[in-house]
């Protein structure tokens, strides 16, 4: 054990917890998250007045702001109830190390971290157990060639203390304000540990940067903030995974994910999460693309008890460019509401949105897009595309796109399919030798295709290998 | 929620019903809708986060609604065979068939301008088709002339019966200020039963327009709407289809144009409830000037509903800067055994067309006019009845000129 472990379990996890334990009473009557709660966990992070501020006011903001209960169609978020929002909190600060011990993880995440074939020290990490202290990326692979040339890549926890300047100008200022959404003003309020990448100028990293599961200090990953910014022609692929289910006894994720596309930069932000499945996954991710710079998101949502996440990005500059590449994947009890949403504000965007789901066993997924052409933005032109394949009569499926088009002079268009999974397709491989099961698998391998290719192979791999896990027994 | 309207009460309804001599039971219906009224939300209105993209209850209904200065003039044309009457000539005459049938496809406490509408409603049609009767064409034309006018029109057709009902609505006399409309339509589908109901508003720009249209459909039975929006102010129009019998079929058609700073929010919405039911959406409009097109369009297919087939297909064009188009093709699905499918588009007049065109010596104006003609096309061919075909024709042929 590392002393930072040590350091962990001393200070940390049980004078802390104290600490707050008497504060509780102190405060009890208060509802939901409190002053009190954000002042611990900035001090705790030795955090600069600016931050704590911001902090503060996220919390204003997240008080002041209701539930959204009004969409159509969406997720029951009854369960989330904020005022036990804290509650959970402490809870997990206390047990923050995660789990002592590799047979205390629940049957199903040690079942799937077996059968994905992950070694037994990675499972270990992946799984929060020895769980290191200030969130040192768990698995990153940065190398030295790159922090030469002035990328950085760092956790934001550390990224606060050292480039100040940077976070203070670019974190949650212009691209996701706390005043955005409800969940948007919570992350402010309670934000915590999350990547830190930095692209400078004519810089192009040519190998993926990675960051994968890790836990920081505060036990509240699900609260992580990512910051990117590629400066002027720079380009770099950034991919967080959670391509393994998350441990977590939290009930609630609320991420935040700001990328700034300066001009002529290129940026991909690839992910495949699978969160347990009683997390309620609610973040907010979005993407400034100035003059030419070019977002690309590719998004796997799988796992979750209830997901609401539309990535978004707002086409600033002339001639930007936006492509969405999403798949959700609905089992049963769960409700994937994800979409994406772009703003195209300047003339020449263009943008397209290809989107897959897959429901079965009762699962429900829904796409709720958002395509907004401002006046001005001439030449634009998007494509939507929406896929849904569906297993059986239990599982429901929805689209509901929203095209807002302000400008005359574009080219919008959106098509959607549903459909169940092919009989002939299966008959036909069945005459070729296939069993039923590996038929209709291979088949949802194909339809998730156009994801798969766009990823580095062992996350593509991890997805195919997931979605196989997700459909075991449930066919035939 | 909602407003409170002074210038209605129990009192105003009680007399309305008073004068036409109604039966206890409608004065009764009446009288619950007003009581719901202020429980009632305004018709659902697509929104975003942040936005709303009618407001309905922003209207200023107390300064419009008039409830004992409804005047109209009405036109009934119809075959022999068929009962098309008045709707107060119909209580009196049918009144069990009216009874049964009334409130039974919309629900008058659907929204607070349902309530309204059904509190409020002085004048309207009762068409009856009989078993196996093939009635051909029906028209009603309203002309209103107050400063409000509630219409409520009641289709039943029974088994294997078929008819073709196209109403219109138009303003006569010019009114200073602002005034109101509003239309439901309800139609029960009998079994095997063929109806073609065809709408055209053509209300004058100081109207506010509230319709909703809604259907039932039984086995084997087919009910196609079409819906043509060219006038009012601001314009909330529904048009809804029950599939709740077996192999039921519906088609529904809109088509709107508007100019100047005109307003349309148009929803179409078909349940599947049933099985191998299926459904074809088709609407295609064209905005100019400033003004602002809403569309909605929902397919949702039911638990139980067994190899469904569901289309739906939305175009609009866009000829001004100023001009707004917000669109939203929903799929809501239930049932795996489903083949649907949704595609909305919005563009501007395709310039490799106008192109091609000016380059064969086709001066640009008109060009453009008839590739916007043009673009009607796919609308027009789904219209079967050819009254309604040619008038939208002549409309937009209108508007086109009235182009700088």
């Amino acid at each position: 054990m590392s002393s930072d472990q040590d350091h962990l379990k001393e200070t940390d996890t049980e004078a802390r917890f104290e600490f707050k334990k008497e504060e509780a009473s102190a405060f009890k009557s208060e509802k939901g998250l409190t002053e009190e709660t954000i002042r611990v966990i900035s001090e705790d992070k030795d955090e600069p007045e600016w931050m704590l501020e911001r902090r503060l006011r996220a919390l204003r903001q997240f008080q002041e702001m209701p539930m959204p209960t009004d969409w159509p169609g969406q997720p029951d978020l009854s369960e989330v109830d904020i005022d036990e929002i804290v509650p959970y909190i402490r809870p997990d600060i206390d047990t923050r190390g995660g789990v002592d011990d590799w047979e205390d993880l629940p049957e199903d995440i040690k079942d799937t971290f077996d059968k994905l074939g992950i070694p037994e020290a990675e499972k270990n990490a992946l799984s929060g157990v020895g769980a290191q202290y200030e969130s040192e990326i768990v698995y990153q692979n940065m190398q030295e060639r790159w922090e030469e040339k002035g990328v950085i890549f760092m956790d934001m926890d550390r990224a606060v203390q050292e480039h100040p300047e940077i976070v203070k100008e670019h974190f949650m200022t212009k691209c996701v304000p706390p005043s955005d959404n409800k969940f948007a003003a919570l992350h402010g309020a309670i934000w915590s540990g999350g990547s830190f990448v930095y692209v400078p100028e004519d810089t192009t990293v040519n190998m993926p940067v990675q960051a994968y599961f890790r836990m920081n200090s505060e036990g509240m990953g699900q609260f992580e903030h990512t910051l990117i910014i590629a400066e002027e022609n720079s380009e770099v692929h950034y991919i967080e995974g959670c391509s393994a289910p998350k441990y977590s006894s939290f009930n609630l994720h609320s991420g935040g994910v700001e990328v700034f596309v300066n001009e002529g930069a290129h940026v991909q932000y690839s992910t495949v999460q699978n969160w347990s499945k009683n997390t309620y996954n609610l973040n907010t991710k979005r993407a400034i693309a100035e003059k030419d710079a070019t977002m690309e998101w590719v998004s796997g949502s799988m796992g979750s008890k209830a997901t609401m996440l539309y990535p978004s990005t707002i086409l600033k500059g002339p001639g930007a460019t936006d492509n969405h590449i999403t798949i959700a994947f609905a089992g049963e009890g769960q409700d994937i509401d994800t979409g994406a949403k772009v703003y195209h504000n300047a003339p020449n965007t263009k943008s397209t949105i290809e989107s897959k789901s897959i429901a079965k066993d009762g699962g429900r997924t829904n796409y709720r897009g958002l395509v907004h052409i401002s006046d001005g933005a001439e030449n634009s032109s998007t494509s939507v595309e929406c896929d849904a394949l569906m297993f059986d009569n239990e599982s429901t499926s929805d689209t509901m796109p929203y095209m807002e088009i302000e400008e005359s002079k574009v080219d919008v268009a959106h098509e959607a399919t549903v459909g169940k999974i092919g009989d002939e397709d299966v008959f036909y491989l069945q005459s070729r030798g296939l069993d039923d099961d590996d038929a209709k698998q291979m088949i949802v391998a194909g339809f998730i295709e156009p994801i798969t290719e766009e990823l580095p192979i062992e996350y593509a791999v991890e997805l195919n290998r997931l979605i196989e896990l997700e459909m075991e027994g449930s066919l035939g | 929620m909602s407003v409170q309207l002074e210038t209605i009460s129990e009192e105003t309804v009680r007399q309305l019903s008073e004068e036409r001599d109604e039966p206890e039971w409608l004065l009764e219906q009446r009288l619950d809708a007003l009581e719901a009224l202020d429980d009632l939300p305004f018709p659902d209105v697509i929104q975003t986060p942040g936005r709303k993209w009618t407001d309905l209850a922003d209207l200023d209904y107390e300064s419009m609604v008039d409830p004992f200065s409804q005047t109209e003039e009405k036109e009934w044309e119809a075959d022999e065979g068929i009962d098309v009457l008045p709707f107060h000539e119909a209580v009196e005459a049918e009144e069990s068939l009216v009874r049964d049938a009334f409130g039974s496809v919309v629900d008058p406490e659907t929204n607070y301008l349902t309530a309204l509408s059904t509190a409020l409603f002085t004048t309207g049609t009762v068409i009856y088709v009989p078993e196996g009767v093939d009635a051909e064409d029906v028209t009603i034309r309203t002309t209103m002339n107050g400063r409000s006018l509630f219409n409520y029109t009641l289709v039943v057709t029974e088994k294997s019966s078929s008819v073709t009902i196209l109403e219109r609505q138009e303003t006569g006399e010019d009114l200073d200020g602002s005034r109101y409309y509003s239309g439901l339509t309800e139609i029960v589908g009998g079994e095997n039963a063929y109806v073609q109901y065809g709408s055209l508003q053509d209300l004058d720009q100081t109207t506010y327009n509230y319709q909703l249209k809604e259907a039932e459909v039984d086995t084997y039975g087919t009910v196609d709407f079409i819906d043509v929006n060219i006038g009012s102010r601001l314009t909330k129009a529904s048009v809804e289809t029950h599939l709740n019998g077996d192999s039921s079929e519906t088609k529904m058609v809109g088509a709107f144009y508007g100019h100047d700073d005109q307003h349309f929010d148009i929803d179409a919405r078909v349940w599947h409830n049933a099985e191998h039911t299926t459904a074809d959406l088709v609407t295609r409009g064209v905005i100019d000037d400033r003004a602002r097109s809403v569309y909605e369009g929902v397919q949702n297919v039911g638990r139980e509903a067994w190899d469904t087939s569901s289309y739906q297909r939305e175009n609009t064009l866009m000829l001004s800067d100023e001009s707004e188009a917000d669109a939203s093709p929903k799929l809501i699905i239930n049932n795996h055994d489903t083949e649907a499918s949704h595609s909305a588009t919005v563009g501007q007049v395709d310039q490799q067309d106008l192109f091609y065109m000016t380059s064969r010596g086709v001066n640009e104006r008109l060009a453009k006019n008839m590739l916007v003609e043009g673009f009607y096309v796919p609308v027009l061919e789904e219209i079967e009845v050819e009254e309604l075909r040619e008038e939208l024709t002549e409309r937009v042929r209108e508007r086109l000129r009235q182009r700088e």
